[in-house]
């Protein structure tokens, strides 16, 4: 027993150095792409530390958005700065001249370090032994609808939390909309690799995301983790030159996008006008309600991760008149 | 058995850092993409040992996201950022 406890820990400091010097570098370089793969390493490392930790269902949304997403929306938004800047292709210039225009190194050691001094505060401040609400969790468990206790928690005790979240990814998609008339590249026409690859690969990730979703309600999976997978199906969509028909451009999206605040917001009242109570379900519908209203989420953090992705407003009809 | 699957995992988990290396050295983009897709890999392997080593099934499920989405990274790079850097070395 004790060389499975000096294994874990032999693999813990690994990890735990490695992801120290993987965050040092990331930050410490100059070169974007070369911080943007540095990170994307990253991701992977933490979603290991997170099952270190116990924690799948961290370790889950991790691989989905740290690892996954991230590093193709960061490596898009590189490909548009490159596009916008000509002169990046100077090597080694952006990086002096940026240094010259820099505020002064001890800035930020200024800002940061109240900063720094206030989050030991808290910390320290903590009670020395924290119960946690765990145990709350546990025993309210069989009224929650699901038995998966991160679901729970997340649909049902603090339901407004995740309510909340979907309108600050809704409000993230139309600040990126509001910047209005970014030029939507068109891709070329996908090779026969990628062709193929999306023909097989989007299936599998659509089937991925429903099976995340339904999971969800007894083990680590839900809305965010399947909508980011179903997100990730979009993007290589996006990525192979698909395009979204002018005609569903209009409302359809818009629907779709806000499905899932909607719906949320709308259960919301519901639940408010007939148990006098905020997102307070009746045990016996918790289950099927709580379905309901990860499915919505999934559609509309997939449609929006998308959009996102493609990073301006699709053209629709209107615009063509 | 457990024993196995962590030394196991510890290895997989070293083999990073020398993947690592060739990330930091490049010399192209794509090497060093390419690395970074072998550490995906890797986690997937390492994510699957440790489901068996502490009977976690869930963390199979970490393994098959990470194994999909790694190709979505891929995809992104070579349509988004490869063609700037095709000719040559990037910023060295």
């Amino acid at each position: 027993m004790e060389a499975v406890i000096l294994l874990q820990w032999t693999f813990d400091t690994f990890l735990g150095l490695g992801l120290l010097w993987l965050a040092w570098r990331a930050l410490a370089c100059p070169d974007l792409f070369r911080a943007i793969v540095l990170f994307v390493a990253f991701g992977l490392l933490l979603a290991m530390a997170w099952v270190s930790l116990d924690a799948p269902d961290v370790a889950l949304a991790e691989a989905a958005i740290g690892a996954g997403l991230t590093g193709a929306l960061l490596l898009a938004a590189l490909a548009r700065l490159r596009s916008s800047e000509t002169n990046v292709e100077v090597a080694g210039q952006p990086e002096k001249k940026g240094l010259k225009v820099r505020n002064p190194q001890w800035l930020p050691v200024v800002v940061l370090l109240p900063v720094a001094a206030g989050l030991g505060y808290v910390v320290l401040s903590l009670p020395p032994d924290a119960v946690g609400l765990s145990a709350q969790v546990a025993a309210n468990l069989e009224t929650g609808g699901v038995s998966n206790p991160v679901t729970a928690v997340l649909l049902n005790f603090r339901g407004y939390d995740t309510l909340l979240e979907m309108v600050v990814l809704l409000l993230a998609l139309l600040g990126v909309w509001s910047l209005g008339g970014a030029a939507l590249r068109r891709e070329d026409a996908p090779g026969l690799v990628l062709d193929t690859l999306s023909r097989l690969l989007a299936p599998v990730l659509i089937l991925v995301a429903g099976y995340l979703l339904w999971v969800g309600a007894h083990a680590p999976g839900g809305a965010f983790q399947a909508g980011s997978v179903l997100g990730a199906a979009g993007v290589l969509l996006l990525l192979a030159g698909w395009r979204l028909h002018a005609g569903l451009a209009a409302l359809p999206l818009r629907l779709a996008l806000v499905a899932g605040s909607g719906i949320f917001l709308a259960m919301a009242v519901f639940t408010l006008l007939m148990e006098g109570q905020l997102l307070k379900y009746p045990p016996a519908q918790a289950g099927i309600l709580i379905l309901v209203l990860e499915t919505a989420a999934t559609v509309s953090i997939g449609v929006t991760l998308a959009a996102l992705f493609l990073g301006g407003r699709p053209p629709n009809k209107q615009d063509h008149r | 058995m457990q024993i196995l699957y962590l030394v196991l995992a510890l290895f997989l988990l070293l083999n990073l850092g020398a993947g690592m290396w060739r990330v930091l050295r490049g010399p192209t983009a794509a090497d060093r993409m390419l690395a970074t897709q072998l550490f995906g890999t890797t986690a997937v392997a390492v994510l699957l040992l440790l489901a068996q080593a502490y009977g976690n099934p869930p963390l199979r499920d970490v393994a098959l996201v990470f194994a999909l989405l790694a190709a979505v990274t891929a995809v992104a790079f070579v349509r988004r950022a490869w063609p700037d850097q095709e000719t040559g070395h990037d910023s060295e």
